[in-house]
């Protein structure tokens, strides 16, 4: 009954197939298909990776001897301060959400395209001039207050501050542009039958970022243009001495910037959740629990903003609620880690180098959430604070945490996205060369911070030398490592064998679809019977237009089983 | 009104409700929820400056602030936002009537109270032009300045936008781009004229009352 019904859906009004654009400029350039956009974002976040890995890269040489070997205090400044912006709002947000977002989600969901194809290429040409915008800020004085820039540093700081202010603008309204696109992609579009226990937990990730991104992203928008009109017209927000107040801009911006973190991490959740039961060949454990932890850790998220000014000088009884909340956000990702772990159990693994880099994520994200734990703890973040801890402790979560997941993403989907297979034994380089000099790399600076070294500093003191000497030469291995995946990426682009539509016969939608996937993605909208995850059982779609090549390796979809509500 | 309103034929609104065709409904639901999320995020966006405004405001042992010439401010006049405000009031109303009119296909109606509507909003912004031109704060002088012409500077940008919007669709109408059954655009601009207007409510509590 709900089966017939399901199907009668699916040839209805989602149907019409529009037809593909002619010449270079309309198919690649302004394009409004959210394949095409999201390899976009994928370029242009590559593009300003290397650039950003590079200013790492500057840190690290400077950081070289205790007297800092190249650059002078002020451009110290500017090279840590871009670094951060760069990673986290130029490639990190827009790859994961706009890039991965854009290619795979409306594929998962059965859709031919998001709600709305104009808004999003209005929202990914924001993104490059964004970048552009940032990084040209070198020009006339780089931003020297870090990613953070809070005032009054950030209001007396350097031309280039109110360039910062900006591309931050931009590439928010973009966010939220995005945002609600994705939201109304995923309640409104979905294929017949697929209800919301039966999507894709990539796409739960994607719901729960896009709420994020639509709620969160406007609050950063507002202290940004408070501190653009302070600089610009001399309005008094956070001056102190005109009855302003520097705590203001910490309150706004940690309302956004905490939640931003849930941000760049739940789509490499949803990465994760899609790459672990492929390769262990087992269904997913805890369907609904990673599902509706990813909603959870979305709203806790919104309660937590405050403990990152434990030593600003906020009340005290605030701290408390502040420090047990944001050890409640421990539960939901504490479901997720085990649900992954048993997953895996009994699972028969193939070590593709996705699923290794997706193990490699479940090991050092785990170890960075401990020392997330540790700097929740007010009486332990007194004396960690603004210490190499919160260094290494970032760089764990967000290096081997979204980056690892972005990797793992890209080995995962690159076949789909080109056609061209990668080369297997390469990625298992580049992933261990990755994960250990990633671990040499940032591990050290763990007591490092226990020590009381100081972070965003040009100069040390000599008996930190040797550890700083260690992670600088790691973070080069690990800058080379990375070029293993371009000369990967790069040589599969020019010889790559043709991967088939389901190379690692996964069962979500978009390994239906031929690689690359048409135009128009479905010649007709299957209908879904159940959730992807139920390895050794037929697929569950109706009316499915297998990829010719496909037609005899695949299980055959199956007959109308009735669907379990 | 609303009993003229309801003198419309009967034929003529059951027809309207056949001439709907489901992918025209579908594009239709797609674009109020996202502009209803729209909405959504600029409430964050006016709420990340009330936040500002309360904050400030709260950080100071008195209200109105005392400004660097050691003088304290006066208090924003109720009297003439009060009347302001009954104007931008008045004008959600004839946007809800002119609604009302164009469901029930009454288009010299829809005119009329469009018309009306249009000319409230510009009265509303020229009377936050005097405000802003007779109010003693300045925008860089202190806090309450501050948080005052930029908050109520938003709004107006948006009423401002708004009328814009108003205009355009009027014109629209009036050249057939919407129908009895089609008229998405007009959905969207009533929603967004109620959100100024709700939004006004806070400010004037927030500004005046409080």
């Amino acid at each position: 009954m709900a089966v017939a019904a399901a199907h009668a859906g699916a040839v209805g009004h989602h149907d019409h197939i529009h037809p593909e654009p002619e010449g270079f400029v309309a198919k690649y350039i302004f394009s409004l298909d959210a394949k095409v956009i999201g390899v976009q974002y994928m370029i242009a976040g590559l593009l300003f990776f290397i650039i950003s890995g590079l200013l790492a890269e500057v840190v690290r040489i400077q950081l070289l001897t205790p007297g800092g070997a190249i650059l002078k205090n002020d451009a110290y400044n500017g090279v840590y301060s871009l670094h951060a912006s760069g990673m986290v709002w130029m490639v990190v947000i827009p790859m994961m959400t706009g890039g991965f977002g854009n290619y795979v989600m409306p594929l998962m969901i059965g859709a031919r395209d998001v709600a709305f194809p104009w808004l999003n290429l209005t929202a990914f040409w924001m993104f490059p001039v964004a970048g552009v915008i940032l990084f040209s800020s070198f020009l006339i004085g780089a931003p020297d207050a870090g990613w953070t820039e809070y005032p009054p540093i950030s209001v007396q700081g350097p031309p280039g501050t109110t360039m910062w202010c900006i591309a931050i603008f931009l590439i928010g309204i973009s966010s939220t542009l995005t945002g609600i696109n994705f939201m109304v992609t995923i309640f409104k579009m979905r294929a017949p039958g697929m209800t919301f226990t039966r999507m894709p937990l990539f796409v739960w990730a994607q719901l729960a970022t896009a709420m994020l991104n639509m709620i969160a992203t406007t609050a950063l928008a507002g202290a940004l243009l408070a501190l653009f009109l302070e600089r610009v017209f001399d309005v008094p927000f956070y001056d102190p001495a005109r009855g302003g107040s520097p705590l203001l801009w910490q309150h706004m911006f940690w309302f956004y910037s905490h939640p931003a973190v849930y941000i760049m991490i739940l789509p490499a959740f949803g990465i994760i959740s899609e790459v672990f039961p492929t390769f262990a060949r087992k269904p997913i454990f805890g369907y609904k629990m990673i599902a509706f932890s990813s909603i959870a850790i979305a709203l806790l998220g919104f309660m937590v903003w405050a403990h990152h000014m434990f030593t600003s000088g906020m009340a005290p009884w605030l701290q408390l609620p502040f420090m047990i909340l944001t050890m409640v956000i421990a539960v939901p990702t504490g479901i997720k880690i085990f649900s992954w772990l048993a997953t895996l159990w009994g699972g028969k693994i193939d070590f593709q180098p996705a699923m290794l880099f997706a193990l490699g994520f479940l090991v050092v994200f785990t170890f960075g959430g401990i020392t997330g734990i540790f700097l929740s703890a007010v009486p332990v973040d007194l004396h960690e604070h603004g210490t190499y801890f919160v260094v290494a402790h970032i760089h764990y979560v967000l290096f081997g945490g979204s980056i690892f997941g972005a990797f793992a993403g890209v080995y995962y989907w690159w076949p789909k996205m080109t056609g061209r297979m990668l080369d297997r034994k390469l990625g298992v380089w580049h992933f261990w060369t990755t994960f250990l000099s990633f671990n040499v790399t940032f591990l050290p600076m763990h007591w490092l911070g226990l020590l009381g070294m100081p972070r965003r500093v040009a100069q040390y003191r000599p008996e930190f030398q040797f550890w700083n000497d260690v992670c600088s030469i790691a973070s080069f291995v690990l800058a080379a490592s990375t070029l293993i995946l371009f000369y990967n990426l790069a040589t599969s682009l020019i010889r790559g064998k043709r991967a088939p539509a389901n190379p690692w016969h996964a069962r979500t939608l978009e390994w239906t679809v031929s690689s690359p996937p048409p135009y128009y993605n479905f010649k007709t909208i299957p209908a879904v019977l159940k959730n992807p995850y139920n390895f050794g059982e037929p697929l569950p779609y109706i009316g499915l237009t297998l990829a010719e090549e496909e037609e005899d390796r695949l299980p055959k979809p199956g007959p109308a089983v009735p669907a379990h509500s | 009104m609303a009993v003229s309103a309801l003198n419309t034929s009967h034929e003529a609104v059951a027809a309207r409700y056949q001439n709907v065709d489901g992918a025209y409904a579908e594009q239709r639901d797609m674009r109020l929820m996202g502009f209803v999320l729209f909405l959504i995020s600029d409430v964050v966006l006016f709420s990340a400056f009330i936040f500002a405004y309360l904050y400030l405001r709260n950080s100071v042992p008195n209200w109105p602030p005392i400004n660097k010439d050691g003088v304290q401010l006066p208090r924003f006049d109720v009297a003439f936002a009060a009347i302001n405000s009954c104007v931008l009031f008045g004008s959600g109303a004839t946007m809800h009537f002119a609604m009302e009119n164009w469901k029930h296909l009454n288009k010299a109606a829809f005119n009329m109270w469009m018309l009306a509507t249009i000319v409230l909003g510009m009265t509303f912004l020229g009377g936050q032009a005097y405000e802003y031109h007779s109010v003693q704060v300045t925008w860089s002088g202190s806090t309450m300045g501050a948080t005052f012409f930029t908050l109520t500077g938003m709004h107006g940008f948006h009423v401002l936008v708004g009328v814009i919007y108003l205009i355009v669709l009027y014109i629209q109408a009036n050249r057939g781009v919407y129908t009895g059954s089609k008229y998405f655009g007009l959905t969207a601009g009533t929603l967004y004229w109620h959100f100024v207007d709700v939004i006004w409510v806070a400010l004037f509590y927030l500004f005046y009352l409080m």
